[in-house]
């Protein structure tokens, strides 16, 4: 008789588990084939998520409490990561991605707590903790978010003119030979571009998610196959590098989304310079004293 | 027999097959680059991460594919 091992869908949970229902629907509906529930409840998820803004709430206070010119110890660490962040979004789109800094700093930073949080033991093992980027649902949440956003963006940057680059009727406006033919194929790419947009949901909630959750499950299957748990320490290590680099893919890609979408398709030359930061603006990233 | 099991055995194999090659290529280009150009190090480090974690996500969506199917046996 083989060995048996563990069922791994069923001891992991692949979402948070409810604390308190207040509403479902029970039998899941199908919509296309998935079974799919109506289901509004208090997660374990959403304790865990709450204790991971409590946490990045505490540390903001106690870092800006007593602000001083001089800083050192928390508050030098908390501005030496804060410029490291507007240093890095300048190096992606120039300074006038600036503005998206705010958005792009604290998804990193949610994210990456939340990743990290899933390594610590009992996260996800015991009831009332379950690791929030591991549950689906929030990933898909913060995703859809950062797809409204950006889509409000580009809108309010390039205004009716946005929707060109899903329906781009120039075709149709070339004269000549069998440029007729140009027309079809810009509405073929149009429609290749929108499904592109709805597919960005997609990847980044499964990429995020498929990333914590096999990570957890690695670690678990480690700790089996080796008998001794303290021997799967090196894959914590790897763990809490794919946590960080994960969440960075996530900010990162929703902070070169809000990018193609502010430039403007109009005239070529203005795409390269949208990108490139200007050499007369002010260079905020790099007002530092110069490091040893 | 199940063949659920086999089924999420086979996607993900599969799955894995090309990003694996994707990301052996990536990291041996960007070590050449680094070779060549020593200065511009971090810079193609980052962008050898990140491109390592994109091509890594469609491996994860074919590992997300052999859960659900597992889920299914």
């Amino acid at each position: 008789m083989p060995p048996s091992y563990p069922d791994i869908p069923k001891a992991f949970e692949l979402t948070g588990q409810p604390l308190v229902t207040f509403a479902t629907t029970g039998e899941p509906a199908s919509v296309v084939g998935i079974g799919v529930v109506w289901d509004w409840s208090y997660t374990n998820a959403h304790f865990t998520m709450l204790l991971v803004i409590a946490l990045l709430t505490a540390i903001s206070v106690l870092a800006t409490r007593r602000l001083s010119d001089r800083p050192s110890g928390l508050q030098n660490f908390i501005e030496l990561l804060v410029q490291g962040l507007a240093d890095f979004v300048e190096s992606i789109g120039g300074p006038g991605v600036q503005k998206y800094l705010p958005l792009f700093g604290t998804l990193l930073l949610f994210l990456v707590t939340s990743n990290w949080l899933s390594v610590v033991p009992f996260v996800g093992q015991v009831t009332w903790l379950h690791a929030p980027t591991a549950d689906y649902h929030i990933n898909a949440g913060l995703a859809i978010l950062a797809f409204a956003l950006y889509q409000a963006e580009g809108f309010r940057k390039n205004g009716a003119t946005y929707v060109r680059r899903w329906v781009n009727l120039s075709g149709f406006m070339e004269k000549g030979g069998l440029k007729f033919m140009l027309g079809p194929i810009f509405l073929l790419v149009g429609l290749i571009e929108f499904a592109s947009e709805i597919f960005r949901i997609l990847t980044l909630t499964l990429r995020l998610w498929g990333n914590v959750l096999g990570g957890e499950i690695m670690l678990v299957v480690m700790s089996a196959l080796l008998f001794v748990p303290g021997l799967a320490l090196p894959f914590v290590g790897l763990e809490v590098f794919i946590g960080l680099v994960q969440g960075l893919i996530f900010s990162l890609l929703v902070l070169i989304y809000f990018i193609l979408a502010t430039e403007s398709h109009e005239e070529h030359g203005e795409t390269e310079h949208a990108l490139e930061p200007h050499p007369d603006d002010v260079d905020l990233a790099h007002a530092r004293p110069q490091a040893a | 027999m199940n063949l659920a099991w086999l089924a999420a055995g086979i996607a993900v194999g599969f799955g894995v097959l090309g990003p694996g090659i994707g990301i052996g290529i990536l990291t041996a280009k960007s070590s050449e680059a680094m070779g060549r150009n020593p200065d511009a190090a971090a810079t193609i480090r980052t962008n050898m991460i990140i491109g390592a974690a994109l091509a890594e996500g469609l491996g994860i969506l074919a590992f997300v594919l052999g859960i659900l199917l597992s889920g299914k046996a």
